[in-house]
């Protein structure tokens, strides 16, 4: 039997496994060219939001439109994803881009909050299909960024003259913290960080603890 | 200090949350199901390849006892699967096959390992998915990534290590081309004569160590991309299955250039040593 010599393993699996692999890397190698110029976009976006720490409340609403629009760009390429992705398994490739994805969105929350649109047309925690969606663990993560960055934002107001916007910001954080206070979290990334809200909200009372102090607190 | 006339007392982002909590909760649980399974299946795997090894010969029927004593395991790993393939269907394929890999790339070994001693072929991905699908039950079919297959394959050719130097140390020859070895009776006895070449057909095409070097040449063939999960995953499983391969062959220069000048059983290197007192 010419099988008998020619050793143990048919070449045959080796080829179809080369084959399979060659073709898991180009589709990786597809949405790695996508998620690179949603990164470069969300970059963009977030260096026109982080004007918002030294711009005066009543000029905010340009800062909001000029973040809209480079986030449309991100839309535009999270869209491209949506459709590229959405031909393969959700979860063989999500790691590829969840990290982008997050950050797209907390840019969207906080144009958002500052006044912009916010309007997404990506799917959350789908289920029933297997498709391209935001996974709440991505959702909540760019929520914990938000906090963060209003954390910063609450102390940035005040040096701006911005009294008032400190008590929203504390409000709005605070009831995200209940929120995340319900959840069950695991010891994961998500955990870790969320774990740093408290402190967030803490920071931001001080801040409205120091306005207090001083009358310097608005009536409402 | 607060200001209560908007110190809401519950936060209005609280239902939404609560789905988030429900939807979380759920993934949590089935996430542990699957983690709990595939231990399960990994310690049963293990336990049906050690018994695996107490086999010596090649293409052959596994031996009786050792069968009976497998059946067992076997009937764990399938329960295991049955019982979590629920949680692994659809879109959770993918999601928990991080999870699930661990108990898949055992079985992979266990599988593979038997079906080498069995027909001393390498089974193809298309056998290993066949062979799990089936233990999906009712819920639906498993899926065997290729990574887990491709990993398991690395594990196995450690089994085939212990294998060929437990048979060398037992009967004094790489298992393997048995019907050939049987025409050479006096090989070894030849070379303890001062017979100073070594009879090329003393050594058959098709032992072992031929396979393992083959199967090593494939593996260490096979282009896994510049970066990702299987990239690191694999290069860390070349560098023990080098290990393996080296083993047998110090293992089998031991044997030719001492021949039987030494007690049947003794090997030349303390880790195969302590193996071989395990299997006796």
């Amino acid at each position: 039997m010419a099988e008998e010599n020619a050793g143990m393993v048919n070449p045959a699996i080796f080829e179809h496994l080369q084959l399979k692999i060659d073709e898991d890397t180009s589709i990786r190698d597809e949405l790695r060219e996508i998620v690179q110029t949603l990164e470069k976009q969300e970059r963009s976006a977030q260096s026109i939001l982080s004007r918002a720490h030294s711009t005066p409340t009543s000029q905010l609403q340009d800062v909001a439109t000029a973040a809209e629009a480079a986030i449309r760009h991100e839309i535009e390429s999270i869209s491209r994803l949506s459709r590229t992705a959405s031909n393969h398994p959700y979860y063989k490739y999500n790691a590829t881009w969840t990290r982008q994805v997050q950050d797209a969105c907390f840019t969207i929350l906080l144009c958002g909050w500052l006044g912009g649109f916010a309007s997404e047309a990506v799917p959350v925690n789908l289920k029933d299909r297997d498709a391209f969606h935001l996974t709440i663990e991505e959702y909540l993560q760019s929520l914990i960024s938000l906090v963060d960055e209003l954390a910063r934002l609450a102390r940035n107001s005040v040096t701006l003259g911005d009294y008032s916007r400190p008590l929203q910001i504390s409000q709005f954080i605070k009831d995200l913290h209940a929120g995340f206070q319900i959840l069950n979290l695991k010891n994961d990334s998500l955990r870790k960080r969320s774990d740093g809200i408290k402190y967030r909200v803490k920071e931001v009372e001080d801040v409205v603890y120091d306005l207090s102090l001083r009358n310097l607190v608005p009536k409402s | 200090m607060h200001h209560s006339e908007d110190n809401r007392a519950v936060s209005p982002f609280l239902p939404m949350f609560e789905t988030f909590r429900a939807e979380l909760d759920e993934h949590h649980d089935r996430r542990e199901r699957v983690i709990k399974a595939s231990r399960d299946i990994t310690a049963a795997s293990k336990k049906i390849i050690f018994s695996l090894q107490r086999a010596r010969a090649l293409k052959q029927q596994i031996p009786q006892g050792i069968q009976k004593a497998n059946k067992q395991f076997y009937e764990i790993i399938s329960a295991q699967y049955n019982a979590v393939s629920k949680d692994l269907q659809g879109l959770n394929a993918y999601r928990y096959s991080g999870q699930i890999t661990g108990g898949n790339q055992e079985f992979m070994e266990a599988a593979s390992f038997q079906h080498y001693l069995e027909k001393q072929s390498l089974i193809s991905l298309e056998e290993s998915r066949a062979k799990l699908r089936g233990l999906g039950g009712e819920s639906g079919s498993l899926m065997l990534t290729l990574d887990d297959y491709l990993l398991g394959i690395f594990d196995m050719t450690g089994e085939l290590m212990r294998f060929a130097i437990t048979a060398m140390a037992t009967n004094g020859e790489l298992p393997g081309g048995e019907s050939r070895s049987k025409s050479f009776p006096n090989a070894v006895n030849d070379i303890n004569a001062g017979a100073i070449e070594i009879p090329a057909a003393r050594l058959p095409q098709r032992n072992v160590l031929a396979d393992l070097r083959q199967l090593r040449s494939c593996l260490e063939g096979l282009d896994v991309g510049g970066n990702g999960r299987l990239a690191r995953d694999t290069e860390k499983k070349t560098e023990v299955m080098r290990i393996c391969v080296d083993k047998v062959e110090r293992a089998l220069y031991g044997l030719i250039i001492r021949g039987r000048e030494r007690p049947k059983g003794w090997l030349p290197m303390d880790e195969g040593g302590k193996q071989e007192v395990e299997s006796y």
